[in-house]
C-alpha cells in the first residue's frame, strides 16, 4: 500500500476525522446530554441492525449488483419470527435456522431471476422486495406483533458488554468476517473482479454467474440476520419497519466507499459511515431538530457520497 | 464548346497530421454528379481520415473542399455536413433496432420537423412515398429488428439520401458517403444494395463507396481512387482498368521488414489440431499448429479471422468444432474460459480496456487473479507475497511502473499489454492466442512484445496471432492463414510470408488458390 502518501491517508481516514470533529462539535454544544456514555451506547446498540443491512448490501454492490429487497427481507423475517415465536410457540432453535434459510431462498430467487432472464438486479429486487412486503402485510394482517421469546431480546439488546448491547458486537464481528473474506480470500478477489472487470474475470476463469448468485444469497442471509436482531431489539415485529432502513443503508454503503479503502465498497468504511450518519442525526435531534433531519442527512449523504467519489475518480461515466 | 459540368465534390490538397505522423498528405479527389466513386486502401491508408474530415470530425491542416463549385469552409461544424449536401452511412448503419422504421427514418431530421408537434400520420405517408420511390417494401411501423440485414442497409442509405433531398430542390443531388456497408452481407444482398445505389445516382446523387472488396468496387463504381500511406496513388476509370493494376496500387512496392522469427525445426510435427470450427462468421475451418510455431491469422474486415482466438479459448462458444491439444480433445461448443485455462490455453484479447485488465483495480490484483486458488491458499491470501510476485513479473516483462499496487489505468497502453502478457505467460501455457496484440502500442513496446513471443515459441509454446497488420505477420509469423468470408482462402509459409504477399492474398479474386 502507499503508506507514505499523506494525501492518500487523509482520504482513507477523512470520514473518521470528520466523525470525530462532529462528536467534538456536538459535545461542546451539549456536553451533558450528547457527550454521555449512555447516549453513545444507545447509538451503538440501536444501529447494529442498520450496520448489518449495510454490510449485506456491500456484497452484491461489490459484485456489481443492487439488492433493493434486503430491507423487506428484514421485515419479512422479523414478522415470521414474531408469528412463529409469539403465536405458535415455536422454539428459537427452530426459528433461527428456518429464517436464515428463508433469507437465503429470497437471495437465490433474486439471483436466479437476474441471471437467467438477464434483467437488471435493480428491477428484480425492487419487485421481489415489494412482493415480500405484500406477504408481510398479509401474514401479519398489517398489525404489529409482540410477545417474542425473551431469549431473543436477551441476546440482542439486554445483554451488554462494556455497557453496549451485544447486538453491536454481532455487527462488528460480521464486519470483521466480511473484511477477511473480501481482502484475504480468492472469493473476495473473484467478487471484486465480477463487479469491476466482469469480462476480465470471466476470461480469467471466474464463474461470474455463480459468484453473483452467491452474493445475492449472502445478502439475503444478512437481511435475515438483521431481521432476527431487529425483532430482538424491539421485542416485536412491525410490518413497515424495514422500509425506513433501505435508503440509510444505501447512503452508508456509498459513503463508506469513500473511506478506509476509497473507491471500493468495504465493510469497515460502511461501519464508520453508519455511525457517522447516526451521530450527526442524534446530535441534531439533541439540539432540538425534529425527525426531518434524518431524511435530510441520509438523502444528502447518499448524493454527496457519489459526488465525492466521482470527483475523486475524475468524473468518468460509471455504471454502478 | 465542351461544357464540362462542375464536379459535385472537389477536394484539393487535403492534409492532416496526428502528432507528426501524416495520416493524409495533399490528397485530391474529384467526384462528378451522378457518379459512384470507389475509395480504396489498406488499413491506415488515410481513407477514414478523409471521411472524418468530410463529416467534420477532424479539422484538416491544409486543403480545400468545393461542392458544386462553391468553396466550403473547413472544418465543417459537426452535424452540419447535411446542410452542404453531404450524408454518411457507416458500417454500423446507425439504426436503433428497437425503434420503428419511421422513428429511425426521421430521427435527427430537425430541419424539417416541428419538434413540438410531430404529425405521425403525415410522416408515415411521406415514408411510404419515399420507400415507393426507392422500390423498397418497408412498413414504416415495423420495428427495425425484424428487417433483414440488407433492408437495414437500404433503409440507412435511403435515409441518408432523404437528408440531402433539400439540395435536389436546388438542382444539386448531394453526396452520399457509404463507408463499408457491405462486409457482412452475402453476395446476393450486395447486388440488391447496388440496385438501390444505381437508382439513386440516376436521380443525380453522387456516391462515394468505401470498401475493402475490390470485386465490389469493380462492379459498382464508375471511377475509383486508391490511397496508400496517406497519399492518393491515382484515380481510375473502373471499366477500363485491370484488377491487377488496382491491387498493385493498393499494396504498393513495400520495403521488406526484418523477420525476427527463424525457420522452425523441420522435425516439428503437428502438435495441435483444430477441426471443423464454426462460429458466427467462421465456417468449417480446420488447421494444425506445430509446437513452437507462430501462426498468423488475417483477412479483410468481416472475414472472420479475428473470431478464432475467442472460439478456441471458450470466450465465445463455437457452433461446432474440436480442438486436439494432446493428450486431450476438447469439444469447442462446450469450452469455457476455466477449462481452457486448465488445458494450458491463454487468450490475450484485443479489447485491453474491457477484457484484458480491470482498470480500476491494482496491478497486483490484475496479475495474480489467475493464480489465486492455484499455488496459494485461497483462504489465506498473502498480500506481500502477491506484490512480490507482481514486482518480479513486471521486472521480467520490463513493465515500467512505480508500484505493484497502483491502479492499472495509470499505465501506458504498451505497459498494460506487457502486463496482460505477463499475467498469462506466468501460467506456462502451451497455446497462446492473441488478437491484435499491438493495437495502440508504441514502437518500443511492440518490439518487446515481438521478442517475448519469439522467446515463447523457442520454448515450445504454440502461438496463434490474429491481426490486420500484415507487417506484424511478416515480422513474427512462421505461417499465415488468410481468411475470406469465414473460410481459409490462402496459406503462406516461410519466405512467402511478406507484407505484399499477404496483401495480394487478401485482395485476390475469390477463386480457389492452391496454397504455396
Amino acid at each position: 500500500m502507499r503508506q507514505l502518501n499523506l494525501a492518500y491517508q487523509v482520504e482513507r481516514f477523512g470520514l473518521v476525522i470528520v466523525w470525530v470533529a462532529v462528536i467534538l462539535l456536538f459535545g461542546a454544544m451539549r456536553p451533558d446530554t450528547f457527550l454521555t456514555w449512555s447516549n453513545f451506547s444507545t447509538i451503538f446498540g440501536s444501529q447494529a441492525v442498520l450496520v448489518i443491512v449495510t454490510l449485506g448490501l456491500v456484497v452484491p454492490l461489490t459484485a456489481g449488483d443492487f439488492d433493493l429487497s434486503i430491507a423487506q427481507v428484514l421485515t419479512f423475517v422479523s414478522m415470521v419470527t414474531a408469528i412463529l415465536s409469539a403465536k405458535l410457540g415455536v422454539p428459537l432453535w427452530v426459528i433461527i435456522p428456518t429464517v436464515l434459510v428463508l433469507g437465503a431462498l429470497v437471495g437465490a430467487i433474486n439471483g436466479a431471476l437476474t441471471l437467467y432472464f438477464r434483467v437488471h438486479s435493480l428491477i428484480v429486487t425492487l419487485g421481489v422486495g415489494t412482493f415480500l412486503h405484500g406477504i408481510t402485510l398479509w401474514i401479519s394482517d398489517s398489525q404489529t406483533i409482540g410477545g417474542v421469546a425473551r431469549a431473543l431480546m436477551q441476546w440482542s439488546i439486554i445483554e451488554r458488554f462494556l455497557g453496549i448491547p451485544i447486538a453491536f458486537y454481532y455487527a462488528i464481528g460480521l464486519a470483521a468476517a466480511m473484511w477477511y473474506v473480501l481482502s484475504y480470500t480468492a472469493f473476495g478477489q473473484q467478487l471484486l473482479f465480477t463487479g469491476r472487470g466482469r469480462e476480465v474475470g470471466r476470461l480469467s476463469g471466474i464463474a461470474v454467474g455463480r459468484v453473483r448468485l452467491l452474493s445475492f444469497v449472502a445478502s439475503g442471509v444478512m437481511g435475515a440476520i438483521a431481521g432476527l436482531i431487529y425483532t430482538g431489539t424491539t421485542g416485536s415485529a412491525n410490518p413497515s419497519s424495514g422500509t425506513m432502513l433501505l435508503l440509510p443503508a444505501f447512503a452508508a454503503a456509498f459513503l463508506g466507499a469513500t473511506c478506509i479503502t476509497p473507491g471500493r465498497f468495504n465493510p469497515w468504511g460502511s461501519v464508520v459511515a453508519v455511525y457517522f450518519l447516526v451521530t450527526g442525526i442524534n446530535g441534531l435531534s439533541v439540539l432540538g431538530f425534529r425527525t426531518f433531519v434524518q431524511d435530510l442527512c441520509y438523502g444528502g449523504a447518499l448524493v454527496v457520497a457519489v459526488m465525492v467519489s466521482q470527483l475523486v475518480s475524475g468524473r468518468k461515466e460509471r455504471n454502478l | 464548346m465542351t461544357d464540362q459540368p462542375a464536379p459535385r465534390l472537389a477536394i484539393r490538397g487535403l492534409t492532416k497530421a496526428f502528432g507528426g505522423v501524416r495520416a493524409l498528405s495533399r490528397a485530391d479527389l474529384t467526384v462528378m454528379p451522378g457518379e459512384i466513386h470507389g475509395l480504396l486502401g489498406k488499413n491506415g491508408s488515410g481513407k477514414s481520415t478523409l471521411i472524418k474530415i468530410l463529416s467534420g470530425f477532424h479539422a484538416p491542416d491544409e486543403g480545400s473542399l468545393d461542392i458544386d463549385g462553391q468553396p466550403i469552409v473547413l472544418p465543417i461544424p459537426l452535424g452540419k455536413s447535411e446542410a452542404h449536401g453531404l450524408a454518411f452511412v457507416h458500417q454500423n448503419l446507425g439504426l436503433l433496432a428497437d425503434a420503428s422504421v419511421l422513428e429511425n427514418l426521421i430521427a435527427g431530421d430537425y430541419d424539417r420537423l416541428n419538434p413540438w408537434a410531430i404529425n405521425w400520420g403525415a410522416e408515415a405517408a411521406r415514408a411510404r412515398r419515399l420507400f415507393a420511390d426507392h422500390h423498397l417494401a418497408l412498413d414504416p411501423h415495423a420495428p427495425v429488428s425484424v428487417l433483414s440485414p440488407v433492408e437495414r442497409a437500404q433503409l440507412a442509405i435511403v435515409r441518408a439520401a432523404d437528408r440531402v433531398q433539400v439540395h435536389r430542390a436546388h438542382g444539386f443531388g448531394g453526396v452520399l458517403v457509404l463507408d463499408e456497408p457491405t462486409p457482412f452481407l452475402p453476395i446476393e444482398d450486395v447486388r440488391v444494395l447496388f440496385a438501390t445505389m444505381r437508382r439513386l445516382t440516376a436521380t443525380g446523387v453522387s456516391i462515394i463507396f468505401v470498401s475493402h472488396d475490390i470485386d465490389e468496387v469493380m462492379e459498382i463504381t464508375d471511377r475509383a481512387t486508391v490511397l496508400r500511406d496517406g497519399e492518393v496513388i491515382g484515380s481510375f476509370e473502373t471499366a477500363s482498368t485491370d484488377r491487377a493494376q488496382i491491387v498493385a496500387a493498393i499494396v504498393g512496392r513495400s520495403m521488406t521488414t526484418e523477420r525476427v522469427i527463424g525457420p522452425y525445426a523441420a522435425s516439428a510435427t503437428p502438435a495441435i489440431q483444430i477441426s471443423a470450427l464454426s462460429g458466427q462468421i467462421v465456417r468449417d475451418v480446420s488447421f494444425t499448429l506445430r509446437s513452437g510455431e507462430i501462426l498468423g491469422l488475417t483477412g479483410l474486415i468481416g472475414s472472420g479471422y479475428d473470431e478464432v482466438p475467442y472460439l478456441l479459448s471458450g470466450a465465445t462458444p463455437a457452433r461446432q468444432g474440436q480442438l486436439n491439444l494432446p493428450p486431450a480433445t476438447h469439444d469447442l461448443t462446450r469450452m469455457t474460459p476455466a477449462t481452457a485455462i486448465a488445458a494450458g490455453i491463454a487468450l490475450i484479447p484485443a479489447d485491453r480496456q474491457r477484457a484484458g485488465l480491470a482498470l480500476d483495480l491494482s496491478l497486483t490484483e490484475n496479475v495474480t487473479l489467475p493464480l489465486l486458488g492455484r499455488s496459494h491458499s485461497a483462504l489465506k491470501l498473502n498480500h506481500r507475497r502477491l506484490s512480490e510476485i507482481t514486482a518480479s513479473l513486471m521486472a521480467r516483462f520490463a513493465v515500467k511502473v512505480d508500484h505493484p499496487n497502483q491502479p492499472a489505468s495509470e499505465l501506458s497502453g504498451g505497459n498494460q499489454q506487457k502486463l496482460v502478457l505477463g499475467k498469462w505467460l506466468q501460467l506456462g501455457p502451451r497455446l497462446v492466442l492473441l488478437d491484435e496484440p499491438t493495437q495502440g502500442i508504441d514502437v518500443g513496446a511492440r518490439r518487446e512484445i515481438y521478442d517475448r513471443l519469439v522467446e515463447l515459441c523457442r520454448s515450445g509454446t504454440s502461438v496463434i496471432c490474429a491481426t490486420s497488420e500484415f507487417e506484424q505477420l511478416e515480422t513474427i509469423a512462421h505461417r499465415v492463414l488468410v481468411f475470406d468470408r469465414g473460410r481459409i482462402k490462402a496459406e503462406l509459409a516461410g519466405d512467402d510470408v511478406t507484407k505484399s504477399a499477404i496483401a495480394h492474398a487478401c485482395y485476390q479474386e475469390n477463386r480457389t488458390n492452391a496454397p504455396a
